[in-house]
């Protein structure tokens, strides 16, 4: 399901790290500290890197897959757009991470069939319409270190391989960053996270509205928590967003997705699997008050996966998961802020033989931070963290990580 | 002289400080005499604004669209006449935020002006510097709000929004008076001059471009000199 770490890739990041980003100090005067024309501005370059080094983390709270911590990474990316008129744009960004190696994040062509720029209509592996936090998921859009546990905690449910019972499902509480089940694939890989930030899909996105009033739909190969380049499953994921900005001061958005989840190949694993639906349902609200020096953040997303009901104790329920959080960012001057989000993931309880429980660990976060703007396009972060999960080997795990950005 | 490929380095009137006042004092070449200008054209080019700095990052991954600009330069003197720094009483200047722009995009103003940021926009924004000239950081404000910054020393500012990457704007504070924005033609003016040699330096986007040695004969009148954004 993921690709592993080519080593080199580390290495070819963390130079480029430091021949764009900390290699500017000494010629501060010479690096961008904004995105690069070209052509008249129909070509446009930009770019950002970062690295993090955080604590050791046992616990695999923060892993965005079996060998990625999101607290001890490097990245670099550039976006590369080309607009040859008013109306028509082709956008790309270009990522090599650790873990990932090097991916084309995004490629998607834009038309503006209006002149108010009011309507668009997007083609490729496009931005994803669902929530907030997928499309601010870049470095210095996060004021803190770690993601929200929605959009990162790997679960244990996986989109091709499922457990034929409640009891094998209850065996990988806790367990996300390495999950094996009997139907499907019977290779041991990662679950997925409630909504993939770290992906996107591959559709066609609609998207209309006004500053105060903006709605958007996409129709996509993938889902929120499994994006995919190419379909997997003959089922498409249907998502929208509507936004509304009734004062400067206040947005609340409110989205909705439904698609195909599980995998072709699990499907045709096993005669006896039931002829039906298996999707994965989300919706989501999320809102953002700003006022002064203060920005306040919260989001609620309410996900289900729905898998086959095979063996007893039989899963006949869909797998419910919810997410919630809140975040604070207070700017104390011109260079230097706080930060602090509080963070919730919780499971809905399924039977096993043993009895009742979550299907997966309840999990609960806390991040306080601070960012130091060295200068424009450079800024450093550090953060603490402390974690708790109702199951699994390691219960609590408190982490601390720093974080510097580059980016024009 | 400035060295041409540093940018966002103050010119030198601007440096800030006692010492480049001093320094420029003495160095005015001015004598007494009939007044002149210096005037001229500067051929400007257009910027491409950049707002969609990373494709995910504008709001549902659409950006707002914005026609290439013509950004005006600033022409002043780097040697100033003796007297150029007895200063007027305090000014009083704005700086508006409208459409997700800074307006005007250069602001040219002496020691001691007050800056009026007022928000025209129906979105937030928040008006913050870096710059050691003088830093600040207004928070965010709505529509019809506006909050102040006065600049007490010389030397370039630049200006940014924390919430629209592509928002910039400088601020130029003057030590002395002589200095001129081009207007869209790219036409400036520098009057009042006593005779004299003088250095007029092209500032544009964070860089002096050019310099030249520029001469108001004994009788005044006005001096043409051109230039050219390379």
């Amino acid at each position: 399901m993921h690709r592993r770490v080519p080593r080199p890739t580390v290495v070819a990041v963390a130079a480029v790290i430091a021949s764009i980003g900390f290699g500017g100090i000494a010629q501060a005067q010479f690096w961008p500290d904004r995105p690069i024309t070209f052509a008249g501005g129909r070509v446009l370059l930009a770019g950002d890197a970062s690295g993090t080094f955080g604590s050791d983390d046992p616990g695999w709270f923060t892993y965005t897959d079996y060998e990625t911590d999101s607290l001890r990474r490097v990245r670099a990316g550039v976006t590369i757009e080309v607009r040859p008129s008013r109306r028509l744009a082709f956008l790309t960004e270009i990522r090599a991470e650790t873990g990932a190696g090097v991916v084309p994040y995004a490629w998607y062509v834009r038309v503006s069939p209006l002149k108010n720029g009011w309507l668009d209509v997007q083609a490729g592996r496009i931005p994803p319409v669902f929530g907030t936090y997928a499309r601010r998921s870049y470095p210095q859009d996060n004021p803190l270190i770690g993601d929200p546990l929605g959009y990162q905690y790997l679960t244990s449910a996986r989109p091709d391989a499922v457990p034929a019972n409640a009891d094998q499902l209850l065996k990988m509480r806790g367990h996300g960053w390495l999950v094996k089940y009997p139907v499907g694939s019977a290779v041991a890989e990662p679950g997925v996270p409630v909504v993939a930030a770290g992906r996107w899909d591959t559709g066609v996105e609609v998207r209309v509205g006004t500053p105060r009033l903006e709605g958007a739909a996409a129709y996509t190969v993938g889902t929120l928590s499994y994006p995919l380049v190419r379909d997997d499953n003959h089922g498409k994921q249907l998502a929208g967003r509507i936004v509304w900005r009734p004062v400067p001061a206040f947005a609340i958005g409110a989205s909705a997705a439904q698609g195909a989840f599980i995998s072709h190949d699990v499907l045709t694993a096993r005669s006896d699997i039931p002829d039906a639906r298996y999707d994965e349902r989300a919706v989501g609200l999320d809102g953002e008050a700003s006022w002064g020096r203060w920005l306040l953040r919260g989001e609620l997303v309410a996900n289900s996966w729905k898998l086959p009901p095979l063996d007893q104790p039989r899963i006949t329920d869909p797998l419910g998961a919810v997410n919630g959080y809140v975040e604070v960012k207070i700017r104390m001057g011109p260079r230097l802020y706080v930060a602090a989000r509080g963070d919730q993931l919780r499971f809905s309880t399924i039977q096993g033989t043993a009895g009742a429980a979550t299907w997966d660990a309840n999990v609960a976060r806390v991040e306080i931070g601070v960012g130091y703007t060295l200068r424009r396009g450079l800024l450093v972060k550090a953060s603490m963290m402390n974690n708790w999960r109702d199951g699994g080997r390691i219960r609590q795990s408190r982490l601390a990580a720093a974080q510097a950005l580059f980016w024009f | 002289m400035l060295p041409r490929s540093a940018p966002h380095r103050p010119p030198a009137p601007l440096a800030g400080g006692l010492f480049g006042v001093l320094l420029l004092a003495a160095s005015a070449h001015g004598t007494a005499g009939a007044e002149g200008i210096i005037r001229g054209v500067v051929d400007l080019r257009r910027i491409q604004v950049t707002i969609e700095a990373r494709a995910a990052s504008a709001a549902m991954g659409i950006p707002s669209r914005r026609p290439a600009e013509l950004r005006p330069a600033v022409v002043y003197l780097d040697t100033a006449p003796r007297g150029a720094f007895e200063l007027e009483e305090a000014a009083r200047a704005t700086m508006d935020q409208r459409d997700q722009t800074f307006v005007p995009h250069v602001l040219a103003i002496t020691v001691g002006t007050t800056v009026d940021f007022p928000n025209s926009d129906l979105v937030f924004h928040n008006v913050f510097s870096l710059s050691k000239t003088r830093s600040f950081d207004l928070g965010r404000y709505s529509r019809g709000h506006s909050k102040s910054v006065r600049f007490d020393s010389p030397g370039v500012v630049q200006v940014f929004c924390d919430i629209h990457s592509h928002m910039s704007a400088y601020i130029l504070v003057f030590a002395h008076r002589y200095f001129a924005v081009t207007d869209a033609a790219g036409r400036y003016a520098i009057g009042r001059l006593p005779p004299g040699s003088y250095t007029v330096a092209v500032w544009h986007e964070g860089e002096v471009r050019e310099t030249r040695v520029v001469t108001v004969p004994e009788g005044g009148g006005a001096v043409e000199a051109a230039f050219a954004i390379r």
